[in-house]
């Protein structure tokens, strides 16, 4: 027993080696599941560039929250959406002067590849035969949106018969219909771009989405690194960083999202600069 | 010197036990930081947690019952009776313990649609997306707690008992439902005890066939879920406790209920 145990510890340091051979900065940051391929992409770029090592952590917008909030750690929050971000200045997780907007999202209808039930618009959610997924409400940003987007429209009563389910998460919203679970979804206009093979979009009436979400990124409070965390988070908001985020689909500017949506509100964080 | 050695070895068992006392009072009285009272009451209160409450104690008791029923047959046949492919089914049926829940969800959404599931749901009732659902990936993920616990309870039962029960006329029935059922009391009262209390806890699965729409499919695991992902952190500790207490107090009820201390 005692020998198992030994041989099992050796095993785990072995497996395990922390000893870094050069001692490497490394920042740890907490990301809504909204911007995964971008910031894979975009952390390997910046461990080149910068020498920097960025530890990314994955999961709702709020759960990310929950977990900084309770182990006190973090360098960098990056939610999917910034009523998130407003969540983690009001608990005092994140420096408000620090927040910076990096990309734009849009609601839209997404549907199956080839749109095999010739859903055009948001009236033909209401359809008896459509079946149509949603993100929880109330914990998941892109559920939120999908249902201040259809009273806005008012179409929310006749909609909701229809939504047979609210999935627990962002990216599990988008996989409702790319597992061809439902027939369409209100996701992010990104949402196509992740699985272009089973997935088409269709695009809402500019004048008809009431909201653009964006995807701020600030640094955390509990940052022991908050010199690297600001290289990184530069490194997001610069030329670089933005044409990843443009590569996965996402809107980097706020002109950009207008021809989307020219009436919609912009997302209430103001930039104290 | 024997006298010393008794005593090393009950300081030695003193001490785990000891160790796993205070790790999960430690645990305990960590999360209760995070807490009030009034939170705690508030969301007992609320209609969507005890909508909750009831949702998640129906469905793992139905889902142990039908479990029960068909694991104490299955676990019989595995521990009494020798058949070609035996080895393969005792460990086919043991995937459910290796398999992560939440693949064993993403099956059971896969299977319902193929033609064969999607008949099924036709057929009888709509699992996907619906409270059915839940009590399926229940099912589906004590099953095999379920069967390995009978199963070891049937091989500690000498099939000598039955035999004996049969040179008396009994029927193969008579002597499964007079005597060796009797005699597995102590084991099927543990195998319901640990099944009812996974089904209670499962997430993975239940999440992923039937979704987590609030008020229809949000079992305290799900609930508890949701409010970490709205960074709720007082509220899912609340839960959290409300999900310890309701389990505690059921357990302590069966097993006094069913009178003696089960060997778990």
């Amino acid at each position: 027993m005692i020998f198992l145990l030994i041989i099992s510890i050796l095993a785990y340091i072995q497996f395990f080696d922390s000893s870094p051979v050069h001692d490497k900065k490394k920042i740890v940051t907490f990301c809504g599941a909204a911007s995964k391929p971008v910031m894979e992409e975009a952390a390997l770029e910046f461990e080149r560039d910068y020498g920097i090592e960025v530890e990314l952590h994955f999961s709702g917008s709020g759960t990310m929250l929950s977990q900084m909030k309770i182990s006190k750690t973090g360098d960098l929050y990056i939610p999917g959406s910034h009523d998130y971000m407003l969540r983690a200045m009001r608990d005092e997780v994140v420096d408000p002067d620090t927040i910076e907007m990096l990309a734009f999202l849009v609601p839209q209808i997404i549907v199956q590849e080839g749109n095999p039930k010739n859903i055009q618009s948001l009236e033909d959610l209401t359809k008896p035969e459509i079946k149509v997924g949603i993100g929880d409400p109330i914990s998941v940003c892109v559920g939120e949106y999908a249902v201040e987007l259809l009273k806005y429209n008012e179409l929310y009563e006749s909609v909701e018969p229809n939504i047979v389910v609210h999935a627990e998460s962002c990216s599990r919203t988008a996989a409702l219909v790319t597992a061809e679970q439902v027939d369409a979804i209100i996701g992010w206009d990104v949402f196509a771009k992740w699985n272009p093979k089973k997935t088409d979009v269709v695009l809402i009436k500019p004048e008809r989405i009431p909201k653009i979400a964006c995807i701020p990124g600030a640094i955390s409070v509990y940052s022991t690194d908050k010199e690297s965390a600001q290289k990184f988070l530069n490194f997001l908001h610069s030329e670089g960083g933005q044409q990843i985020f443009r590569k996965y689909g996402y809107l980097s500017t706020i002109e950009e999202a207008r021809i989307y949506a020219p009436l919609a509100s912009t997302p209430e964080i103001v930039k104290t600069d | 010197m024997k006298a010393f050695s008794d005593r090393l070895f009950i300081l030695f068992v003193a001490i785990s036990t000891g160790f796993f006392v205070l790790f999960f009072l430690g645990i305990l009285i960590s999360m209760a930081w995070y807490t009030d009272f009034q939170t705690l009451v508030s969301t007992i209160l609320s209609e969507e947690i005890s909508f909750s409450i009831r949702l998640t104690l129906l469905t793992a008791t139905i889902a142990v019952i039908f479990c029960t029923m068909v694991s104490v047959p299955t676990a019989y046949m595995l521990s009494r009776m020798d058949f070609t492919g035996k080895n393969w089914i005792d460990t086919l049926l043991d995937i459910p313990i290796v398999l992560p829940p939440i693949s064993l969800g993403a099956a059971l959404l896969m299977f319902f649609s193929t033609p064969v599931g999607k008949s099924i749901e036709d057929a009888t009732i709509k699992f996907v997306f619906s409270e059915p659902g839940i009590i399926l990936a229940q099912f589906t993920v004590i099953s095999a707690i379920s069967i390995r616990l009978m199963k070891s309870t049937f091989d500690n039962i000498d099939p000598k008992y039955e035999a004996v029960a049969r040179t008396l006329r009994c029927n193969k029935f008579q002597a499964f439902f007079r005597v060796t059922l009797p005699l597995a009391k102590n084991g099927l009262i543990a195998s319901i005890i640990l099944s009812w209390a996974r089904a209670v806890g499962e997430f993975g699965a239940s999440v992923t066939l039937a979704g987590a729409t609030r008020m229809k499919t949000e079992t305290l695991s799900i609930a508890i879920y949701l409010s970490l992902s709205t960074a709720d952190i007082e509220k899912t500790v609340a839960i959290v406790f409300i999900l310890l207490l309701i389990s505690v107090f059921v357990l302590f009820l069966i097993r006094r209920v069913s009178g003696r201390e089960p060997f778990m």
